[in-house]
């Protein structure tokens, strides 16, 4: 299979010319149809949702976005409360987590002595293995009660100057408490790759930092996380996908308040992916289903979007560190 | 590698263990099918605990019934997915329009009730309005001392402590039930709210489903919420005493949602067998009469392949034998001609 390329010459491709191995058209194949199937997927499961949206479209238009309350009994319904409240926990997670998820990856890989680094990193890796749903029951049982009891007041008495921590919510449940249950589920994802990312790093480049002398913070500064950065990056948008598209967990404990947007974060407030775990098995008119399938469609973006973004921040980070090192 | 080969041993063994435990399944669930056939539900939860006891007492057929919700289940009829439906919620106009001819056919009575936690009163001890209720999920009453609460409680001593109002956050029966009745009440709450499976709640914070209602009133000091009945006697939430129009503060029990099904006898049942219970008027004979009780229906095509195996499996349903089987669930029984009723939309169901 030769084509010409624009200079008239024949190009080949790697695998051209050489005696055909039947494993190697086996290997193309399968891979070549994994790629093409999950495209192909991806096409379709947008077509879909898109197509499930055009009642909600052309009822709401563009407006739809930025118009907060959910009220199908008076056709009035608004992502504007959902896509604020998916990307404050979203984001915050992130923050939590990140600082969290590095200590543990150089607990494990540089400071934790031997014998008992296998079974931490074992059930740290089990965390992520925990069922959402039994994470969020937790969340209202155990986590909310806690944080209303003990965490909220003690914010909301020494940071209460910053907007974000107002008043409690006497339930325990919220935006924080949803923040904090996803902080749990995402800390594995990030603490797992930076781990294999630290382990990753040269022996010699580490020797040759404490040969010169530096302490050991100062090797893991200067030569470590600079040399997983690009690395430690990706492992955040992973975290951060997963934080924005959990349904369960955050539907259990975030309250699915949808009447407003309140920066109090101890207030209740609801995600994209919650309010389709709470409605979408249940919406009861036509209108209601479509505008689901936006909420859907937004989704899908806004998730595409912080990939985009989160990529280019990664190259960026990449020719920083290029310029640098 | 040595750790891979072993991760990929363990992989292998696991799937061979999978593989295996399907076969079993398979191989079971064909040796079941040589007796009797299998009939497909799905739908409401809250009838659910209902369908399983049938399940078990019915021998003709196997009952295969999936709690997924009133409305995923009224969505799986609808595209005859599953052979029957069960809807708490009678049908709206457009979801009757898409099951295209199903039957609704009401099979059990039960009810919706409101549960609390307040520091210091047991079980049974609060008394409640539907005017206090609909101005507490409203947002009008925020304290349990207010002068509202406090004039039908005599005696208890409420504590000066915030209400925190609890509802679902996903569609559901009960709050359609729950909606309806302070909308009867209350026209401040029909202007404003509504009734509906999922209305826009001005107030509050929203549980998903039954536990996660239940959970959130539990961890919570003064918190209010509702929940269907089997829930709250199963998992010992506190239960409120609610006024009805003949103006007793009544219990929710099987006795007082058999005086609020005395409604039917006195109301035409129309053909789409669409009956509400709330609220019932103001008379001696519903003295004692829950208000916010509820019929839960089956939802069957009019023309099923199956319609031979389903009216039999739903006339057992409807039976004495049956009915009486689930008041342990805190269903009760159905008045005599809810059930002819009943039983003269199932003879529609054809082939």
């Amino acid at each position: 299979m030769s084509t010409l390329d624009a200079t008239g010459q024949t190009t080949r491709r790697p695998f051209e010319g050489r005696r055909v191995h039947p494993g190697d058209v086996i290997l193309q194949v399968l891979a070549g149809g994994a790629a093409l199937g999950t495209v192909i997927l991806l096409g379709l499961l947008v077509y879909k949702v898109v197509q499930g949206a055009r009642l909600s479209l052309s009822t709401f238009g563009l407006g739809f976005i930025g118009s907060v309350g959910w009220d199908p009994l008076h056709n009035a319904m608004g992502a504007g409360s959902l896509l604020f409240g998916t990307a404050v926990t979203a984001i915050g997670a992130l923050v939590l987590a990140t600082p969290l998820a590095l200590g543990i990856a150089l607990f494990l890989t540089e400071l934790a002595p031997g014998a008992i680094r296998g079974p931490v990193t074992a059930l740290v890796e089990t965390l992520a293995a925990i069922p959402s749903v039994v994470i969020g029951l937790w969340g209202i049982i155990v986590l909310g009660p806690l944080l209303r009891d003990h965490v909220m007041p003690a914010l909301h008495s020494t940071l209460g100057f910053i907007p974000l921590f107002g008043t409690p919510s006497p339930t325990g449940t919220g935006i924080f408490t949803a923040i904090v249950v996803l902080t749990i589920m995402i800390l594995p994802i990030i603490s797992s790759i930076s781990r294999e990312l630290f382990l990753g790093v040269p022996g010699e480049l580490k020797e040759a930092a404490l040969g010169l002398g530096t302490t050991r913070w100062e090797m893991v500064r200067g030569v470590m996380f600079p040399y997983a950065r690009g690395g430690i990056a990706a492992a955040m948008i992973l975290g951060l996908g997963r934080a924005v598209g959990e349904a369960i967990a955050v539907a259990q404990v975030i309250g699915a308040f949808d009447n407003g947007i309140s920066w109090n974060l101890f207030n209740n407030g609801d995600t994209l992916a919650a309010k389709l775990a709470n409605e979408f098995a249940s919406s009861t008119t036509n209108l209601e289903t479509a505008s689901l399938f936006y909420v859907a469609v937004i989704l899908l973006v806004f998730s595409l979007a912080v990939n985009i973004l989160a990529q280019v921040i990664v190259r960026r980070v990449d020719r920083a560190q290029g310029r640098t090192v | 590698m040595p750790r891979n080969g072993k991760l990929v041993r363990i992989a292998v063994a696991l799937a061979a263990a999978a593989l295996l435990g399907a076969l079993a399944v398979t191989s079971a669930g064909a040796a079941g099918k040589h007796s009797t056939g299998v009939v497909k539900g799905a739908g409401s939860s809250l009838v659910a605990p209902a369908v399983a006891q049938w399940a078990s007492m019915y021998k003709t057929d196997q009952i295969q019934y999936a709690a997924v919700g009133s409305g995923t289940g009224i969505k799986q009829i609808s595209a005859r997915l599953v052979d029957f439906g069960a809807s708490d919620a009678p049908l709206t106009k457009s979801q009757a329009a898409g099951c295209k001819s199903c039957a609704q056919i009401p099979w059990a009575l039960t009810a919706t009730i409101p549960v609390y936690h307040i520091p210091g009163i047991a079980d049974h001890q609060l008394k409640l309005t539907g005017t206090v209720l609909a101005n507490i999920y409203l947002g009008n009453i925020k304290k349990w001392n207010d002068p509202a609460i406090k004039a039908i409680n005599k005696g208890l001593n409420l504590p000066d402590m915030n209400i925190a109002v609890v509802h679902r956050s996903d569609g559901s029966g009960d709050t359609y039930v729950f909606t309806n009745y302070l909308s009867k009440v209350n026209s401040a709450w029909k202007h404003q709210v509504g009734c509906s499976t999922t209305v826009s709640w001005p107030t509050g914070v929203g549980g998903n489903k039954n536990n996660g209602v239940a959970a959130i009133v539990q961890s919570t000091p003064g918190a209010i919420g509702y929940v269907s009945d089997f829930y709250a006697i199963q998992q010992h939430i506190a239960k409120a005493r609610l006024k009805n129009a003949a103006g007793a503060y009544v219990l929710p029990k099987i006795s007082s949602i058999e005086a609020a099904a005395q409604l039917v006898k006195s109301e035409k049942i129309p053909a789409n067998n669409k009956i509400s219970l709330t609220n019932p008027p103001k008379s001696k004979k519903y003295k004692n009469a829950w208000p916010m009780a509820t019929f839960t229906y089956v939802l069957i095509p009019e023309s099923s392949p199956k319609a031979g195996q389903l009216k039999a499996f739903v006339t057992f349903a409807l039976s004495p034998a049956a009915q009486s089987a689930i008041k342990k669930l805190v269903f009760a029984p159905m008045p005599s001609n809810v059930i002819k009723a009943a039983k003269k939309t199932l003879a529609t169901i054809h082939s």
